[in-house]
């Protein structure tokens, strides 16, 4: 099986060579394209001299329009399985073989990496952890996925997904609406248990006013989220 | 009620604001600024506050019509409206163009990546060419 694993990066050449690292130690059977978002450090020298395939999008497109660029660069060159890890160093590649086992067997055309079936390692803080809880409630209420772990931006994609994704991928805080776009797709999801680590330089994206637009965003991107799986297929066609 | 709904000189004067206003949009569009797409709106919606100023009669029934109580009122009211329908046709157009950026920047990123392992392959095939002599 032909698998890529898409790394997000926007200044990380500090944190790049460790996951690349581990990458080549833990997933040895995947290749590797970084996709760098504008960065003004030298992310993409560092992740090129690392072995990795990059793609270095001239401007800065945000975590969304990366992630798709990745996975129009997996349907373009026929990758079966193309997994997401971000570049801070927050997700392990040694949970990747255990997330692609569903796509192998046929059973999920989308695994979420969650924190919270597991236990132990970064957990994230009180508050953040009540927004997760909710998008989680909300996206359950809205399309009946059942992900316990929304924001997770650890994935792995299968034929289906991937085929979905490039041609359509929300921008801005992406994970929960992408997790609605497929189940109304009708592709199959499954999360399995991974464990996340606090990043080890630079901070989070996301801070309190941000998480309050993150809420209201996506809250209102699953409102209007087209009502079936057939207006959704209309809309795209038109 | 017995005086007009518009005194005749403030009536020229928004005449002449209109035309100029339409003369500006045609300008706009005939030196390649503005595309006649984009100016449909702003042509049409102009044209029909033009009508409603040449003749105010028609705007005090749709106010009669409307139950709105001063004339000028309903006046504020599809002023508003017009502005709403062109702004809101901009941030469409925004949108759009925005989408369509997102794609170039993401096909360009694709290229370029397509381009390296060309090189890379092309670096390949020069040094095994070399390794194997000229014979």
């Amino acid at each position: 099986m032909r698998m890529l694993a898409i790394i997000p990066a926007l200044d990380e050449e500090r944190n790049l060579p460790r996951v690349l690292e581990s990458l080549r130690r833990d997933a040895p059977g995947w290749d590797v394209c970084v996709v760098d978002d504008g960065s003004t450090d030298r992310t993409a020298a560092v992740a090129r001299g690392l072995g990795a395939r990059v793609l270095r999008l001239p401007e800065n497109l945000g975590i969304g329009g990366a992630v798709q660029t990745g996975y129009l660069w997996a349907r373009e060159h026929d990758y079966e399985v193309a997994a997401q890890i971000d570049g801070d160093g927050q997700h392990d590649p040694q949970f990747l073989a255990a997330a692609v086992a569903p796509i192998e067997s046929g059973k999920a055309d989308l695994v979420i990496g969650s924190r919270y079936l597991g236990s132990g390692g970064y957990q994230s803080t009180g508050l953040r952890r009540a927004g997760i809880r909710y998008l989680s409630w909300f996206l359950r209420l809205r399309c009946g996925a059942r992900i316990s772990d929304p924001t997770s931006g650890f994935r792995v994609a299968g034929k289906r997904a991937i085929e979905l994704f490039a041609a359509r991928y929300p921008s801005d805080y992406p994970e929960p609406e992408a997790i609605a776009l497929a189940t109304r797709r009708g592709l199959s999801l499954c999360e399995v248990p991974v464990v996340m680590q606090e990043r080890e330089h630079g901070s989070s994206s996301i801070g309190i006013g941000g998480m309050l637009y993150y809420l209201v965003k996506v809250s209102l991107a699953l409102l209007i989220l087209p009502a079936d799986r057939r207006s959704l297929s209309a809309t795209e066609s038109a | 009620m017995t005086q007009p709904l518009l005194p005749p000189g403030l009536q020229i004067l928004a005449c002449g604001t209109l035309l100029a206003f339409f003369g500006w949009v045609v300008f706009l569009v005939r030196s390649h600024r503005l595309s006649l797409r984009d100016s449909l709106l702003w042509i049409l919606s102009t044209a029909a506050v033009f009508f409603f100023t040449l003749f105010p009669s028609v705007l005090k029934r749709l106010a009669q019509a409307l139950a709105i109580e001063v004339p000028s009122n309903a006046l504020f009211a599809l002023a508003i409206l017009y502005l709403t329908l062109n702004v809101l046709s901009l941030t469409i157009a925004l949108s759009n163009s925005a989408s369509r950026a997102r794609r170039l920047t993401q096909e360009s990123a694709l290229l370029r990546g397509e381009i390296e392992a060309l090189s890379a392959r092309v670096k390949e095939l020069a040094a095994e060419r070399k390794n194997v002599g000229p014979e």
